[in-house]
């Protein structure tokens, strides 16, 4: 029989899709039933935070960091701070490192359960996402109790963070560790061995690692391909370097992988917060020189990055010695994982591209900025 | 390798077309001619030693004077970091673009040309996509632009 004539036609997905994550566009062109090309189309959050920035000091501009990253604005306040401090060359308290340490792998594991729930979600298990939001509200209590705030929680500061945590923080966090480890059995129970979730991502929207490099994709996309690159570890920031964890890699590049690879990540943030509560010293919790109005940092330029939960988020810092940055350039991790997406995520169904865009945690406003 | 033995191997590698700026705070910053700039990225990336694979970034910098466009690499197997810029005129900015060494550059390009109005020669797909599709009002990210952070809305008419 000869082969039927075939057209290609395009299936738009979004920009208010539910498993967009955010307002993302995708249009998909289709032969049949197989996805053949897809076109992210991206811009619908773009509300010009680094534009925004040149018009404020610093610190102000820390509570706009929040925005480029809400579900991990630690990390965002964090990079901020950091290359804050590379160009005015300050150094910053012992127990304020700890603490930022504390609050980044709280925030990584809290993530990575938005991550747990919301992934199982767009493919249809609506159990994981209770499972998941559940655990993390006790993490979000933590924050609350720190800082006051449950989503955007302007803490970590140039030069330290904004306030102490209270007695009570220490007891209650070991405590949600616990839980988490406790828990921890309950997600892999619920999907680890499920044949739904098998079929549905083993095999699917595999990522080679040379693909991943080339394309700037970091963070757990790229370690689920097999490569062992972690800037905690490769190019310590903080002191990261004082903590005892692996690395977590695993080697099909599938979406089972990426879930399993931020699995095991929460294990290894368990372990370095429970060696901060360990080492947390007395002390200052910040330095007393900064004022946020007349911090003027020297001038130079920096790029700063860090590890996040969705790979690697960096600011390039440009000062000119007035109290306002003179220019920000915020790289987020999920604007490479986006990009590369058109080079793995063809060739199967449309619902297999539901379930790649899940596994590769895009969030949208880190993208547009 | 160290930051300081990274500088030697620069210094000794690359002397002829790195040369080192002290503006740079933490890692090493280098400045480099735009006529260069396929071919040392090009040796940065396959250099044995160095092994610059991954790009982090690309940052424009409209410093009023002249266009900048600042370079982060990184290495995923050697544990290095190293920062160059490319210096543009500001009358008629354009660069080449470095697709072809590392793809993951398209996106960061795209948003040069369409935030700083820098032109990318050779760039396979020059297209609005943080902007609305009918933007008119020129380069948002240009330091002559005015940026007011509150927009007062148009009075009814009556």
């Amino acid at each position: 029989m000869s082969k039927l004539h075939t057209e290609e036609f395009v299936v738009n997905m979004g920009p208010h899709h539910p498993s967009t994550h955010g307002v993302c566009r995708l249009m998909l062109t289709m032969d049949g039933e197989r996805v053949v090309k897809i076109e992210p189309v991206i811009g619908y959050l773009h509300r010009a935070i680094e534009k925004m920035c040149e018009n404020r000091t610093y610190v102000q501009c820390i509570p706009l960091m929040d925005r480029f990253e809400y579900v991990t604005s630690m990390s965002a306040d964090m990079v901020f701070s950091l290359a804050t401090e590379h160009l005015a060359e300050v150094e910053v308290p012992e127990r304020a490192q700890y603490l930022r340490v504390i609050m980044l792998e709280l925030n990584r594991i809290a993530s990575h359960l938005i991550f747990y729930g919301v992934t199982a979600m767009d493919i249809g298990a609506l159990t994981p996402f209770l499972y998941g939001l559940r655990e993390r509200e006790k993490i979000i209590d933590l924050f609350e109790m720190t800082c006051g705030n449950r989503l955007t929680y302007n803490y970590i500061r140039p030069g330290g963070v904004s306030k102490d945590i209270p007695p009570e923080f220490v007891p209650q966090c070991r405590e949600v560790i616990k839980l988490i480890r406790s828990k921890l059995i309950d997600y892999e129970g619920l999907l680890n061995e499920n044949p739904i979730w098998l079929a549905r991502n083993k095999g699917v929207g595999v990522m080679p690692p040379e693909l991943g490099i080339s394309y700037g994709v970091s963070g757990p996309v790229l370690r689920a391909s097999g490569v062992e690159y972690d800037i905690r570890r490769d190019d310590p920031y903080c002191i990261y370097d004082r903590f005892d964890f692996d690395v977590a890699v695993r080697h099909n590049g599938d979406c089972y992988d990426r879930y399993l690879v931020r699995l095991d990540e929460i294990k290894q943030s368990c372990r370095i917060i429970e060696q901060a509560l360990d080492g947390l010293p007395e002390g200052e919790f910040k330095v007393k020189k900064i004022n946020p109005f007349t911090f003027k940092p020297p001038a130079g330029e920096t790029y700063a990055r860090i590890e996040n939960s969705r790979g690697e988020m960096g600011c390039y810092l440009v000062s000119d010695g007035t109290n306002k940055p003179f220019r920000v350039k915020l790289r987020g991790g999920s604007f490479n994982q986006l990009q590369a997406l058109p080079y793995f995520g063809t060739g199967g169904l449309i619902a297999d591209v539901v379930a790649i865009f899940a596994s590769i945690d895009v969030i949208l406003p880190e993208v547009d900025r | 390798m160290t930051r300081d033995d990274l500088k030697d191997y620069i210094a000794s590698h690359f002397g002829d077309k790195l040369t080192a700026l002290d503006t740079g705070r933490y890692d090493p910053l280098y400045e480099l001619k735009a006529e260069h700039l396929v071919e040392v990225a090009r040796a940065l990336r396959d250099d044995e030693n160095l092994k610059f694979d991954f790009l982090c970034n690309i940052g424009a910098v409209d410093t009023t004077e002249h266009f900048e466009a600042v370079y982060n690499l990184a290495s995923t197997t050697k544990r290095l970091r190293l920062d160059f810029k490319v210096i543009m005129s500001h009358d008629n900015p354009e660069i080449d673009s470095v697709i072809d060494i590392w793809p993951g550059a398209n996106w960061h390009e795209r948003e040069m040309w369409e935030l700083f109005g820098i032109n990318i020669r050779n760039h396979p797909n020059l297209t609005r996509f943080l902007l609305p599709d009918e933007w008119d009002q020129g380069f948002p990210m240009r330091k002559d632009w005015d940026a007011p952070d509150f927009i007062r809305m148009p009075e009814p008419e009556t």
